[in-house]
């Protein structure tokens, strides 16, 4: 194998592995948007899976229970949120902020108390590359997407199930008709709370198993502020695809590319200050942005609350 | 009694917090009274703590009008820290360029260095939501994280001082500190510019015609453009003027604080500028009064941690718990009425 070869397939591999927890996290997301529930504490959910599944993880010496357990933490924040907006009826953004703090306070005094201050920081093992059996021996495909990690795998599986859901079924079209007109969809008998709440908890689940990817795959133990904006650019994410899976899957794994690259490119050593290139990720999000975004489909109903006595939506 | 009976919902959300947060300490194995006799005593104690918490007021008040003058357009500026970050690496430049020059000069050409360059780093989403009707929630965040890689790049950069032992740059010339006005304790006059900074915003937002318009904006924005108010220009110019006052409050901690840049000077300013700013529900008269209680807790949480080993993180909870009671107790009221 050439040079070259070798140097596109290590990056398009780490690409696809860099792409996880923005898939999980923008579908997420989008998951609660489709029913108006506009999330904005993703950052503090996926540091507090992060913590949560770290914790556990490094506990128990089983990966898998710190996911379960970094999953279930999310659907509690997400149940929160549902709680707060769609019960009580308070403001979106200002639940989504309170969480939000919640979140970062939680996730750093957690590790602090159970496992206190240390030399060196406690590691658990990160997740094993799973070959696909036959697929994996495709030469170029094979190593890129059929030699990762099973959320790797996972991801793309969502991804699909998800567009199939909401776009080939009766019962996603309801799901679809929530966000966009809550009044029709309660009049024909959808329930929207329940709808809401569905919705809004499944997309913690996704959120907070997005958290827990970041200890069990890149670096092994957990760090205050590990997720560095990556809830923030999920929002973004789920913006650009236009809250549909697909689309999200598609524009996290160009996203991931531009990480990858802003490493590789630091790791190469090019003379340009690394800190200019960690900004990139950040600084191309917001040049998509004004190119994408007026264009971007945005459920009807995103970010407001559905009262059934009012008249008028 | 007016006052009394409007300022009763707020105190029984905040008794319920402490409440829950006190079960929390408890449950996590500390002990909740000894933990708020510290929390709440350390500000009132000796006069070193009470300065401590006037100077932890300062960034704190200015940080939460960077919010509450662009939420009062119904706009929500989470760019405070990026802000400040780049009021301070603004301040930074002029002091150490300009080093050279009398206090009555560089002083004045330091702050107002810091509210430009602040300006300018909120202006850049303003324009974006102005233009092509971009969230201004993700945009601003966005430029926080550049701005991280910003501070480190300036204060690891040709200005870094390499003895610091961590990320700093050399200090700005003395022309450039602010002075203090007691002479036993440290407070610099940093303290003076934010309360006029907050009279002045209360008075801008409250008795002004232009202010006025800011507010009507966000109260509603259809009945706004049929007056006649141009209210795409209003977040325009309300998220610029936030961000001016958080590029204050980054320029206050180099000039007042910390005389050279910090790296990480920033840290939870903008979170706790929220915090306060949502639990003012974006009233600029609150904000001073909600950021001095905040600052006590600040204060506080710091000698918690000294002296009872009670991670200094417990505090954010209480705080997060607080703005959530204060929150439910609003639907509450709206219940009964």
């Amino acid at each position: 194998m050439s040079g070259i070869e070798e140097t596109i397939i290590s990056f398009l591999k780490l690409t696809m592995l860099s792409m996880v927890p923005f898939v999980l996290a923008s579908l997420g997301t989008m998951l609660g948007g489709r029913t108006g529930v506009y999330n904005v504490a993703q950052e503090g959910m996926m540091l507090v899976g992060a913590s949560v599944g770290f914790l556990v993880g490094y506990l128990t010496e089983n990966l898998f229970l710190g996911m379960l357990f970094a999953m279930l933490t999310g659907a509690l924040f997400g149940l929160l949120l549902a709680y707060f907006t769609t019960t009580l009826k308070m403001d979106q953004f200002v639940v989504g902020l309170a969480l939000f703090f919640a979140g970062i306070g939680i996730s750093t005094l957690l590790p602090k108390k159970v496992i206190g201050i240390t030399l060196t920081p406690p590691m658990i093992p990160t997740l094993q590359d799973i070959p696909v059996p036959l697929l994996s021996k495709i030469p170029f495909i094979g190593e890129i997407f059929f030699n990762q990690n099973a959320l790797v795998y996972t991801s793309i599986l969502v991804s699909i199930a998800l567009w199939y859901f909401l776009f080939k079924t009766n019962l996603g079209l309801q799901l679809r008709s929530v966000g966009e007109n809550p009044k029709a969809a309660d009049s024909l008998g959808v329930n929207v709370v329940r709808m809401r709440y569905i919705t809004t908890i499944l997309g913690g689940v996704l959120i907070g198993l997005a958290g827990a990817y970041l200890p069990m795959v890149y670096t092994g133990t957990f760090t205050d502020g590990m997720v560095k904006g990556r809830g923030w650019l999920a929002i973004a994410l789920t913006f650009f695809g236009g809250f549909s899976p697909l689309p999200i899957l598609f524009g996290s794994m160009f996203f991931a590319g531009i990480e990858v690259l802003a490493y590789k490119v630091q790791i190469g050593g090019t003379g340009i200050p690394y800190q200019f290139l960690l900004m990139l990720p950040y600084v191309m999000t917001l040049i998509i942005m004004i190119f994408t975004y007026s264009r971007a489909r945005v459920p009807a109903f995103l970010g407001q609350n559905y009262d059934r006595e009012k008249r008028t939506l | 009694m007016n006052i009394l009976k409007r300022a009763l919902p707020y105190l029984g959300a905040a008794v319920v917090a402490f409440l829950v947060a006190g079960i929390f300490i408890a449950l996590m194995g500390y002990d909740p009274i000894k933990a708020y006799a510290t929390i709440f005593g350390t500000s009132f104690k000796t006069p070193y703590g009470f300065i401590q918490t006037i100077l932890k007021w300062i960034p704190l008040t200015l940080q939460a009008l960077a919010f509450t003058i662009p939420f009062a357009t119904g706009k929500y500026n989470i760019g405070g820290e990026g802000q400040m970050i780049a009021g301070a690496i603004g301040a930074t430049a002029a002091g150490i360029l300009l080093a050279d020059l009398p206090i009555y000069f560089l002083l004045p050409l330091e702050i107002l260095a810091g509210i430009i360059a602040g300006a300018l780093w909120g202006l850049v989403p303003a324009y974006l939501l102005f233009q092509f009707k971009i969230n201004e929630i993700l945009t601003t965040v966005l430029f926080n994280f550049i701005a991280f890689n910003l501070i480190d790049y300036v204060a690891t950069g040709p200005w870094s001082d390499p003895t610091a032992g961590h990320p700093t740059t050399i200090a700005v010339g003395e022309g450039g500190f602010l002075p203090n006005i007691l002479t036993s304790q440290p407070l610099n006059a940093g303290v003076l510019i934010a309360l006029a900074v907050a009279v002045g915003v209360y008075i801008y937002t409250n008795r002004t015609v232009s202010g006025y318009e800011l507010v009507a904006t966000g109260a509603n924005p259809k009945a706004s453009r049929a007056h006649g108010i141009n209210t795409r220009v209003q977040f325009l110019l309300a998220l610029v003027l936030g961000a001016a006052v958080a590029g204050l409050s980054g320029a206050i901690e180099v000039a007042g604080t910390h005389h050279r840049l910090i790296e990480g000077l920033q840290s939870n300013f903008l979170l706790l500028g929220l915090i306060i700013g949502l639990i003012a529900a974006g009233n600029n008269m609150a904000v001073p009064f909600v950021a001095f209680f905040i600052a006590i807790l600040e204060v506080g949480a710091r000698a918690m941690q000294r002296t009872m080993q009670i991670p200094v993180e417990m505090v954010f909870i209480v705080e997060a718990l607080l703005l959530i009671f204060i929150l439910l107790s609003n639907v509450v009221r709206r219940r009964k009425a």
